[in-house]
């Protein structure tokens, strides 16, 4: 009796953990779509008027202001870019690390982490050393990518990593290489389809920070989404937070749906328990036949 | 003409010397397995055939075309490594392609090559499986249909069969050396079970600390060792001291032994390694008592500690032959000291 009472007592915390955990993640995001799509005042948002005025008016004055398409189409097009840069610039320093220099897979790590420790501000000042010699780049409002490369890297990197860790590197790669495959065709037919979750994390998480970012795109004046929401707030602030709210779940709803249509093939086929295998191996060699 | 050979190969990682001048040369179509413990430089050697490393000084070459500095994927070898390496994200039928596509080889060819490798395995019916749908035995005889398919000039094979379980090691194991017998493939073999190196190769050849010890047939490397380091490792060995007497004899505990003592003095102490079978139970030999009788199927591993030098010496006796022997029975050895190797102590 005590024993059952005790499993009792330890599924219970980590359930009300969970609920804790659920409710400070969601509550305010409950708060911001209440305020964003509900046109109720804000003193009167209670329980009362929980299911009261629910429109989209706020979104739909949002997509209609002239300055939304092109900040909308600017900030897609950063996010490719930067997710190209990121995974074109780290997944071949990340392997290469990982083979060659595994000593160096600490010092790699807290350089992955120096974004987060330097002022979005400092970065743009760090503008000033390269201003000269590439003006042409810096008037195209694809200069941010660079910045947001660098962003991404704490998050992007973590994930690439832990992807490798995960797989039988050194021997993927020796394998892909006796058999012919030089390291562009090892990192596109081996490595990229192996380390496929990883790579949607890595993206997800870097369009993430594109869609985020405000500090450098606004004080470079590039008109993205997130400064173009940072605008539209002091005209309309409830289309501005439905606006948000909106792109935090279209984002992660289409990131689940690419994760799901990105599982390779292998993961969805039923694995043989060990158990069988080794069955199976057994019978087959007292058959002369195989293994 | 040489299939592949080494010449004076050294190789070196920070101050550890892991290959130290090896000259070997493996002939078309034979299977030499370099032997040796942890740290000998046998996968090192591999290795730097397959281009994975390069050698700081000597030369690699294939039916005699220097390949040192060739990299990895413009070689013409095949792998199969220790750990299971098929691409887990392709299924049997494509990993063996993998190697053919990467060649740019015909459509048809290459489909038709598949079925070939896919049969030479016996794997056929497995081909639209994934990896981690097959046994640690069936993921190895895929890699070695992989290795096989892009018709390599030189298989190079890491210990495929360490990580498998005692039963299918057995097996597999004969089924490389039939693939390899019928392809007529050169194969370069890594391992450190020296059962399985005698099993299956023309030639072993047997390193230490980056050297080679012994190059010779599974027969003279086990029957003839040269060096004492050759006798320890390949199979076991009973040490007994003793005094050499002329160049053909040895003095243990007072009774003169024929040992081959060549290059050791008259007079001086000698360390006799002497293999179990090479120790008989006879009626008038060095007394004893039995310690253990050990049950091996065909033979049975007899312990007896003898009296004189009290020391503990194996003996493997036929079958039947122990069957009236219990710890504690008296009994006489004798030394056929044909094979043994004498060692200074």
């Amino acid at each position: 009796m005590a024993a059952v009472n005790s499993r009792r007592g330890s599924r219970l915390l980590p359930t009300v953990v969970l609920i804790a955990a659920a409710v400070f993640f969601i509550m305010p995001l409950v708060a911001i779509a209440r305020f964003g799509f509900q046109n109720v005042p804000t003193v009167l948002l209670g329980w009362s008027s929980l299911f009261k005025k629910w429109t989209l008016d706020g979104i739909t004055g949002a997509f209609r202001d002239r300055n939304f398409g092109p900040a909308l189409g600017l900030s897609v097009k950063l996010a490719i870019g930067t997710v190209f840069g990121t995974i074109g610039l780290l997944l071949p320093t990340a392997v290469w690390v990982h083979l060659k220099l595994p000593k160096a897979r600490g010092l790699v790590e807290f350089m992955t982490v120096l974004p987060y420790m330097v002022p979005g501000i400092a970065l743009v000042a760090g503008i000033k050393v390269i201003q000269p010699h590439a003006r042409w780049f810096l008037n195209s409002p694809y200069s941010l990518i660079p910045y947001y490369v660098v962003l991404a890297l704490p998050f992007t990197y973590r994930s690439i990593d832990a992807g490798l860790r995960s797989i039988d590197l050194r021997t993927l790669v020796d394998a892909s290489r006796s058999l012919g495959a030089g390291w562009g065709t090892t990192l596109r037919r081996v490595l990229m389809p192996n380390l496929r979750t990883s790579l949607v994390s890595a993206t997800f998480l870097t369009v993430a920070v594109v869609l985020g970012e405000f500090t450098i795109s606004s004080i470079l004046l590039r008109k993205t989404l997130p400064v173009f929401q940072a605008t539209y707030r002091s005209s309309s602030p409830r289309g501005a937070y439905a606006l948000s709210v909106l792109f935090l779940l279209g984002t992660t709803a289409v990131f689940a749906v690419l994760s799901l249509l990105t599982r390779p093939k292998s993961a969805r086929v039923k694995k043989i328990d060990p158990v069988v295998a080794a069955v199976t191996d057994e019978a087959l060699a007292t058959q002369g036949l195989a293994t | 003409m040489t299939a592949l050979e080494f010449k004076s190969v050294r190789k070196t990682f920070g101050t550890n010397v892991a290959l130290e001048g090896l000259d070997l040369g493996v002939m078309p179509g034979e299977l030499i397995t370099l032997l040796g413990p942890s740290g000998c430089g046998k996968t090192t050697a591999l290795r730097i055939a397959a281009g994975f490393e390069f050698a700081d000084s000597g030369t690699v070459s294939v039916s005699d075309v220097d390949i040192s500095s060739t990299a990895a994927h413009k070689r013409n070898m095949g792998m199969v490594f220790q750990s299971y390496s098929l691409f887990p994200n392709l299924t049997v039928a494509l990993n063996i392609d993998f190697g053919l596509r990467t060649r740019k080889v015909a459509s048809a060819d290459r489909a038709r090559r598949v079925d070939e490798m896919l049969e030479l395995v016996e794997l056929g019916r497995f081909r639209d499986r994934y990896p981690h749908q097959l046994s640690g035995g069936q993921q190895q005889r895929v890699a070695l249909a992989r290795a096989l398919a892009v018709q390599p000039q030189v298989l190079l094979l890491d210990e495929p069969l360490s990580a498998l379980d005692a039963k299918v090691r057995t097996t597999l194991r004969d089924e490389i050396r039939r693939i390899q017998t019928e392809v007529g493939i050169t194969t370069l073999f890594v391992t450190h079970d020296q059962e399985e190196a005698l099993a299956i190769s023309d030639r072993v050849c047997v390193m230490s600390q980056g050297r080679i010890e012994q190059l010779g047939t599974p027969t003279e490397v086990y029957r003839r060792p040269s060096t004492a380091f050759v006798a320890r490792f390949v199979g076991s060995m009973n040490e007994l001291e003793g005094t050499v007497v002329d160049f053909r004899n040895v003095s243990i505990s007072g009774r003169t032994v024929a040992v081959p003592a060549h290059g050791q003095a008259d007079g001086t102490d000698v360390k006799v390694l002497v293999r179990p079978e090479d120790l008989t139970l006879v009626d008038d030999g060095f007394p004893g008592t039995v310690t253990s009788v050990t049950f091996q199927g065909a033979t049975t591993l007899v312990g007896v500690r003898l009296d004189v030098i009290d020391r503990l010496v194996s003996i493997d006796v036929g079958q039947g032959d122990a069957d009236h022997l219990g710890i504690g029975d008296r009994v006489q050895v004798a030394l056929n000291g044909g094979n043994a190797v004498c060692e200074a102590a």
